[in-house]
């Protein structure tokens, strides 16, 4: 009989995420394990445990999920859980914490799309602004963002300084060329709107981040994109299942259209869904972060 | 392909109670996945990432439990979760701290039944008296049975406590339109004097009414206690009774054990599990629900 398939969900935090959970469940595995509070130098002996208890057959039955509310300590984890592998006995594993990888990914990959059919423009042509940009998904948008070519700003709400240090932070983990910005006010925000072509919204659930008064001030706007489900939008005028629909509270001629959180999370859905189905279906095994989610997005949109 | 069915179960306690992961896996939840020592803060961003990440076909196939100590916090957390649902991304919820909920929900149920075969009447104007009343079973039958039209007092050792956990009852659960009233414990023989029904919800071991008190209450009819371990909380009222008569009651008052309130009990939790299970509206979960499955239940074996 062939075992079942079993996913190891490690968190640092003292949850593992409900969303993390329907999703490995529903992507095929039989069997999620939680463990929380789980320290980066407990990864290594995590996964020796993991790897040496059901042979080279049942290696491939088994997987190691990473989540977690912190971008470095998951691509940490990840490394350590990948350097703890014994071949032949080793696992596949996939670090997406907060989900923020794959949403972040997903997010990208929309704007980038609509970017591309209804402005003939790439990312590299583009300046971005990313409101909520010190939190687990704005990272992740930032840095899959400059490193697809985006001139990218990360847009902390309270501190500039903030918004520097994990630019620079980033920047030398990721090589790529993230700045910082602080958006506190209306007045700030309108300052940074005005030569953005691109807006990822990525800030908590349930604030509006930008009003359609301060969306005036975005001149050159072509894209934006919100991942906030919960009402009000984060950009006053996104529906949540918009996909490329013309922004109603675009300065006139830029031809800005927005993109809705349900729109992003569909492909967010299938893309995460896809990840873990491949970690059941490959035959080496598969270390996947966020740049393989960027890859996987692309294809899917 | 239809989505397994996954039951993500809160507690504020430091584990999970294996009875209600047991329960849940055999209500039908193919998975059940435990998340401890949650905040009640933390309950709004754990139940809206449960509901964002399946269609909402599928979050008919999720659900959310609630488990913990504490009744009121329970209650709470039940109406932060309700409040965080997104609709139409939402999905049922159901608390039951301690098993409190389902276990006071048989007592009172199987109560009533005695009430109506053995002496022909209801919870209707009856005076109750909860022994040992103050923790989360007794404050649980105390408001289902007022709801029902009993006149319940919860008895306690201070009576300042059980004044305290009486209002609680009446205004917070009962939503101020029941009034539960408080006595000290060692004014029970004169209470005894005008009880019709007496719950028995004490710590496990403890005998809260002796076989004198029993023999003086002239209108007594029903006696149910819910402790398994002896001693028994009513003397002479074992674990194995089940409207069987009390020796020593001069009322003719029968008992209900532990064991035929535990089997109530399951039957009521199993229920609400499965009533999630196939619901198509969301549902949310408490002590008046677990009430109404344990009346049905036992109409249905009647």
């Amino acid at each position: 009989m062939e075992k079942r398939s079993i996913l190891h969900m490690l968190d640092p935090m003292p949850h593992n995420s409900p969303f993390d959970i329907n999703m490995a469940m529903d992507a095929g595995f039989d069997v999620l394990m939680p463990y929380s509070n789980v320290k980066l130098d407990s990864v290594n002996g995590l996964t020796q445990d993991a790897i040496f208890s059901r042979g080279p057959a049942g290696v491939k039955r088994t997987g190691i999920f990473i989540g977690g509310r912190d971008l470095a300590l998951a691509m940490d984890m990840l490394n350590a859980s990948q350097r703890a592998m014994v071949p032949p006995f080793e696992v596949s594993v996939f670090a997406d914490p907060s989900g923020a990888f794959t949403t972040a990914a997903a997010l990208v990959a929309c704007v980038e799309k609509e970017l591309q059919n209804k402005h003939g423009k790439t990312l590299a042509d583009c300046k971005a602004l990313v409101f909520g940009g010190t939190g687990p998904v704005g990272i992740a948008t930032g840095v899959i963002a400059s490193l697809a070519g985006a001139q990218t700003a990360l847009v902390d709400h309270l501190s500039a300084e903030t918004a520097d240090d994990v630019a620079k932070a980033y920047n030398r983990r990721f090589s790529c060329h993230l700045t910082g910005a602080v958006g506190g006010n209306d007045a700030e925000k309108a300052g940074l709107l005005r030569d953005a072509d691109i807006i990822f919204c990525t800030a908590k659930a349930g604030i509006q981040v930008l009003n359609a008064a301060t969306l005036k001030a975005a001149l050159q706007l072509k894209v934006a994109g919100d991942v906030n489900a919960v009402p009000p939008a984060g950009i006053e005028g996104i529906k949540r299942n918009d996909f490329g629909v013309p922004l109603s509270h675009a300065a006139e001629g830029t031809g800005a259209v927005g993109v809705g959180a349900l729109a992003v999370g569909n492909v967010k859905y299938q893309l995460q869904n896809e990840m873990l189905r491949l970690m059941l279906e490959t035959d080496k095994p598969l270390y996947l972060d966020f740049r393989a989610a960027f890859t996987k997005a692309r294809e899917i949109v | 392909m239809e989505k397994p069915f996954i039951l993500h179960m809160l507690t504020t306690a430091k584990n999970l109670s294996p009875f209600d992961v047991n329960m849940a896996l055999d209500a039908g939840w193919v998975s059940a996945l435990p998340y401890i020592n949650v905040e009640p803060s933390e309950v709004q961003g754990l139940v809206q990432d449960a509901i964002f990440s399946r269609s909402t076909k599928n979050l008919k196939r999720t659900g959310i439990f609630i488990g913990g100590r504490d009744t009121k916090q329970a209650m709470d957390m039940l109406k932060t979760a309700k409040r965080s649902m997104v609709p139409p991304f939402e999905v049922s919820v159901f608390a039951d701290p301690s098993g409190a909920f389902t276990t006071a929900a048989g007592m009172v149920a199987a109560v009533e039944h005695e009430l109506i075969t053995k002496f022909n009447t209801t919870l209707e104007g009856k005076t109750i008296l909860a022994l040992g009343g103050t923790g989360p079973v007794g404050q649980a039958a105390a408001v289902i049975s007022a709801q029902a039209g009993a006149n319940v007092r919860i008895i306690g050792r201070q009576l300042e406590k059980a004044q305290a956990i009486a209002d609680l009852c009446s205004n917070e659960f009962g939503d101020g339109k029941i009034t539960i009233t408080a006595g000290a414990d060692a004014d029970k023989a004169e209470y005894m004097k005008t009880a019709d029904v007496v719950f028995a919800t004490g710590a496990a071991g403890i005998e809260l009414l002796s076989a004198e008190l029993v023999a003086s209450a002239p209108q007594l009819k029903v006696a149910a206690d819910v402790n398994a371990v002896p001693p028994a909380g009513i003397a002479g009222v074992d674990a194995f009774h089940n409207g069987t008569p009390i020796a020593g009651s001069n009322s003719g008052a029968v008992g209900i054990g532990a064991l035929a309130i535990g089997n109530i009990k399951y039957q009521a939790q199993n229920l609400l599990l499965k009533s999630m299970l196939n619901t198509d509206k969301p549902l949310y979960l408490h002590f008046e629900h677990a009430f109404a499955v344990a009346r049905d239940y036992i109409k249905s074996k009647a």
